[in-house]
């Protein structure tokens, strides 16, 4: 259940200077480091010490009812053992609610903004207090969120921003190997959607240029496909909203960086295209061409300056001047001419097998033109002419030999429809000379009878 | 000392030598439909002369069956040529033994006294178009696999026995590598052991019986007149070879001109293709089940459609005992017209059911 | 007419000796066993062992998709389909990481054909390697199961 905050006091900004704020994220991680000394909290509550829950589990409240509740459900802490006074401070043994929520007794009551990142990173941000739950779990997610959006608008005292519970849940938190943690790879799309597909809530915000930030990522994403990948085809590595903004220094890619981002996976492609002539000129990379969330299938129908194409946003169709429009015809013609010769040679192939005539050879040389194909579109992210050619021509090589076979299977055709003549020209033969025998037969048989 | 001569003194042959000698087969104006029951035998032996070569090389799993006849039809020295007179002479064997059987039909040649030939030839004919059926889904390609999937669906239509008749043709409840081997068991020894027998005893029956005259020719002789004949041996028989040579020179022409597709190897998991049909001989009983509503009078359309189907089939089989007038030496013009009905009723629909979506 | 009765049955005899010539011939042909064997179902020859040394690989044909054998650097054979499951591009041995790579988009497989980096979903299909006979001139026989 995700927590909702306060309206903030001072209309928000969007800043995009996000790098630009060390001294705040030093102030959290002492604040952090202040709180977490508190030798009464430094470790796990013995178990059976829940006396908040026996009374908060009656009320009738549900503010007060569910987190107890949700407690109680899975949720790693309670697990390991941790309870609500690990959070919340208090006494867990009082069944006074006054003796049980006094501030003596440390009680702290719903932290939120700043004293909710504070009261998660006093553990979460301890290397040596996590190696014994968690080894391998990393503990600078405070520093990080610091260097987010989320942790400079809330420095900023903006707080419609994301904490560690919108994200995490408070209580019910589950692993994020959990498949139904809402930080497991196929939620976090959701997750992140629930704030930032609410126009109401993301009203006001703006991007670095001073244009309204958008709420309809998520729908974009879901037409990508990414989003396919990751949901359909169960590819847990296809990416998400952190795969590209990060987990907790979330915070867009930036001008530059983008295709370092999409380069994470899609390393041949960035490798190409950092080398070629576009690099210096597109300002967001990849998703010039290819978009950001709505990242579709690519087509061929992308390489061109006519309608419909990618490169039509700036260069122009039928221009003779444009080196970009005659480099975008180049290539495309050349991809179009050498999908066209695998297809033909494939449909003379398959004719020749179903005739009969034997053709793995030659199916299999097709699936080198094929890769041939495959490795053109990738080198066109380098936006160099030649080097594409180069491998489109090593293609037509392989189709024209392709050809070549089939056109031996032809003949081969040809040769079995002139041994077939060839006999039948016997049987012809042969049912002639039968016809004449058997009239012969008829008449000696008419004259023997005529005797008689 | 010839050959014959030996075997003649140690078998004795004097009863085969009178029989070659004095056999004739009539001479009237519908003597040609007399070839059609010898080019149906011819090509029944070269089906199992090919589906003997074949044998030596097909493998009869759901795993190699595809392979097996890819091989054939490529690595094997004319193996292709093999198996396309095969798979051609299938159809043109089922096209001659129903030719064979209207016009038997049409000529009443099954009246008293050649019932028996009848319906020895009756279940001959079933006989083919269980071969057909089997030996169609061997190459275990896509098509034959819905194809079968279909045919031993509609089995499965028939009430009371249905469901049975349906696991065991498909040796299970899905068409699987089981019905494969069933339907191969059936095809290369059950159905050519029944077949053998009843041919042996259909030729028999021919060969006692002479055969038949029409029934208009019949009545215009006079008593006492015999017909005039034509020896069988050697004029007949040599009509005969030649018709057979015709029939390998247009199989040998199909063979080669239209070769027979490998089409895709079955998959169990993929969709039904759009449009699945069974083979041409099948179509018109087929497309008339499509047309059969689905519900008639409160019986499923499907399985009233095979009962009916069953009830031709087995009126058809007692045609010689219900023809009165024939059995007479009568004109019987109702069979006449029936059979008429019949054979427009199958070119109909078979044209129908393949120009059909 | 005695001569053209002796012509027309040596013309029979011709016709009839030709006609059932041209119906065995392929015949005799058919029955005689083809070079490749049997049905290249589930298995294909990829060389002789002989042209392995330790660390490299090479590519055969395994009915019409192209498989990779591969010999470790401590003399092991392994053999994989050579088609990569993320494009149906064709892999290839790379020496320096002892890895299969895919030129076309950069994926690479481990030596048990499982999925190192890059977007390949899945790993290469295994195939099982037999030997038959000795030493150099065994030949290594690959098995789909």
């Amino acid at each position: 259940m995700l927590t909702s905050h306060a309206p903030p006091t001072a209309p928000p900004v969007h800043s995009r200077a996000v790098l630009a704020r060390p001294a705040l994220a030093g102030v959290w991680v002492l604040f952090t480091l202040l709180v977490g000394t508190h030798p009464l909290h430094a470790q796990a509550t013995p178990p059976g010490a829940n006396g908040c829950v026996a009374c908060h589990a009656t009320q009738t409240d549900p503010r007060l009812a569910t987190p107890a509740a949700l407690f109680t459900q899975p949720d790693v802490h309670r697990e390991n053992g941790f309870a609500c006074v690990d959070c919340h401070g208090g006494s867990a043994s009082s069944t006074e609610a006054a003796a049980a929520h006094a501030p003596a007794q440390g009680f702290k009551g719903k932290p939120a903004g700043q004293a909710l990142v504070a009261t998660c990173a006093r553990c979460h941000s301890d290397a040596s207090f996590m190696r014994r739950y968690a080894p391998k779990q990393r503990v600078d997610q405070a520093i990080e969120y610091a260097a987010s959006v989320h942790g400079q608008q809330l420095a900023k005292g903006d707080h419609k921003v994301a904490t560690c519970a919108n994200c995490h849940n408070a209580h019910g938190i589950r692993r994020i190997s959990d498949a139904k943690s809402p930080v497991f790879p196929t939620n976090v799309a959701n997750t992140c959607a629930v704030c930032h597909k609410d126009t109401t809530r993301m009203a006001g915000y703006t991007l670095p240029g001073g244009a309204a930030l958008s709420t309809h990522q998520f729908s974009d994403y879901q037409k990508s496909v990414h989003y396919a990948a990751l949901t359909k085809g169960n590819d847990l590595s296809a990416p998400t909203c952190n795969d590209c903004h990060g987990n907790h220094g979330a915070a867009p890619p930036g001008v530059g960086a983008v295709t370092n981002v999409c380069g994470t996976c899609h390393a041949v492609f960035a490798q190409k295209f950092a080398a070629s002539v576009h690099q210096p000129i597109f300002d967001k990379g990849c998703v010039e061409c290819h978009g950001n969330h709505a990242v579709a299938e690519p087509s061929d129908q992308m390489l061109s300056a006519g309608a419909g194409g990618a490169c039509a946003a700036c260069h122009t169709a039928g221009d003779a001047t444009d080196k970009g429009t005659a480099a975008a015809v180049a290539m495309r013609t050349g991809i179009e001419r050498l999908k066209t010769g695998i297809d033909d040679s494939g449909s003379l192939i398959r004719r020749i097998k179903n005739a009969g005539i034997e053709v793995s050879d030659e199916q299999l040389a097709l699936r080198e033109a094929g890769t041939k194909l495959t490795l053109a579109r990738t080198e066109m992210h380098g936006f160099d002419v030649a080097r594409v050619e180069a491998i489109l021509a090593d293609g037509m090589k392989v189709v024209a030999s392709v050809d070549s076979a089939g056109q031996k299977g032809v003949s081969e055709l040809r040769f079995r429809r002139r041994g077939l003549a060839v006999s039948l020209g016997a049987i012809l033969i042969f049912v002639v000379a039968l016809g004449l025998k058997i009239r012969q037969i008829d008449r000696r048989d008419h004259e023997r009878r005529a005797t008689l | 000392m010839k050959v014959i001569d030996w075997v003649d003194e140690r078998l004795d042959l004097s009863g085969v030598r009178h029989f070659v000698a004095h056999k004739g087969v009539p001479l009237h104006a519908q003597k040609v439909w007399y070839y059609l029951g010898g080019m149906t035998l011819f090509l029944f032996g070269v089906q199992v002369f090919t589906g003997i070569l074949l044998l030596l090389y097909y493998r009869p799993s759901a795993a190699e069956a595809y392979e097996s006849v890819q091989f054939i039809v490529t690595e094997v020295q004319f193996g292709w040529l093999i198996r396309n007179l095969h798979s051609w002479s299938a159809n043109l064997l089922i096209g001659l033994a129903f030719a064979h059987f209207f016009s038997v039909f049409f000529l009443k040649s099954y009246r008293k006294p050649r019932e028996l030939t009848w319906v020895s030839g009756m279940l001959l004919l079933f006989l083919m178009l269980a071969f057909g059926f089997s030996g169609y889904l061997l190459p275990w390609n896509e098509l034959a696999f819905f194809a079968t999937k279909v045919g031993t669906g509609i089995a499965g239509a028939v009430p009371v026995v249905g469901t049975f008749t349906l696991r065991l043709l498909r040796g299970g409840d899905d068409v699987t590598g089981a019905t494969l081997s069933r339907f191969y068991g059936l095809h290369v020894a059950v159905l050519p052991a029944i077949t053998t027998a009843l041919v042996a005893v259909h030729l028999l029956f021919v060969q006692r019986q002479g055969m038949s005259v029409p029934i208009g020719v019949e009545r215009k002789l006079k008593p006492g007149e015999p017909l005039p004949q034509m020896p069988f041996f050697p004029n007949y028989i040599l009509r005969d070879v030649l018709a057979w040579y015709v029939v390998i020179a247009v199989l040998a022409a199909l063979a080669a001109f239209y070769p027979w597709e490998l089409g895709t190897k079955a998959d169990p998991f993929a969709p039904v293709p759009a449009g699945i049909r069974p083979e041409w001989y099948f179509l018109a009983t087929f497309h008339t089940l499509k047309l059969v509503p689905s519900h008639v009078l409160g019986i499923e359309g499907e399985h009233l459609g095979v009962v009916v189907f069953g009830a031709v089939a087995i009126f058809l089989v007692l045609v010689p005992f219900l023809d009165r007038r024939a059995s007479r030496g009568q004109p019987s013009r109702l069979f006449t017209w029936l059979a008429a009905l019949g054979l427009l009723y199958l070119v109909s629909f078979t044209i129908i059911g393949h120009y059909a979506k | 007419m005695f001569n053209r009765r002796r012509f027309l049955d040596a013309l029979l005899s011709v016709g009839f000796v030709s006609t059932a010539a041209a119906m065995a011939y392929p015949v005799a042909r058919f029955l005689v066993p083809p070079v490749s064997g049997e049905p290249p179902v589930d298995s294909a020859v990829a060389g002789r062992a002989g042209m392995l040394r330790p660390n490299s690989a090479a590519i055969f044909k395994f009915g019409t998709t192209p498989g990779i054998v591969v010999r470790t650097a401590e003399g092991d054979l392994r053999a994989f389909s050579a088609v990569c499951t993320h494009l149906d591009c064709t892999v290839q041995f790379r020496p320096d990481t002892s890895e299969l790579w895919c030129a076309c988009h950069n994926g690479m497989y481990d030596l048990g054909g499982n999925v190192v980096s890059g977007p390949p979903p899945r790993g290469l299909q295994k195939f099982t390697v037999n030997l038959r006979g000795e030493g150099d001139d065994a030949e290594i026989v690959v098995s789909r199961t």
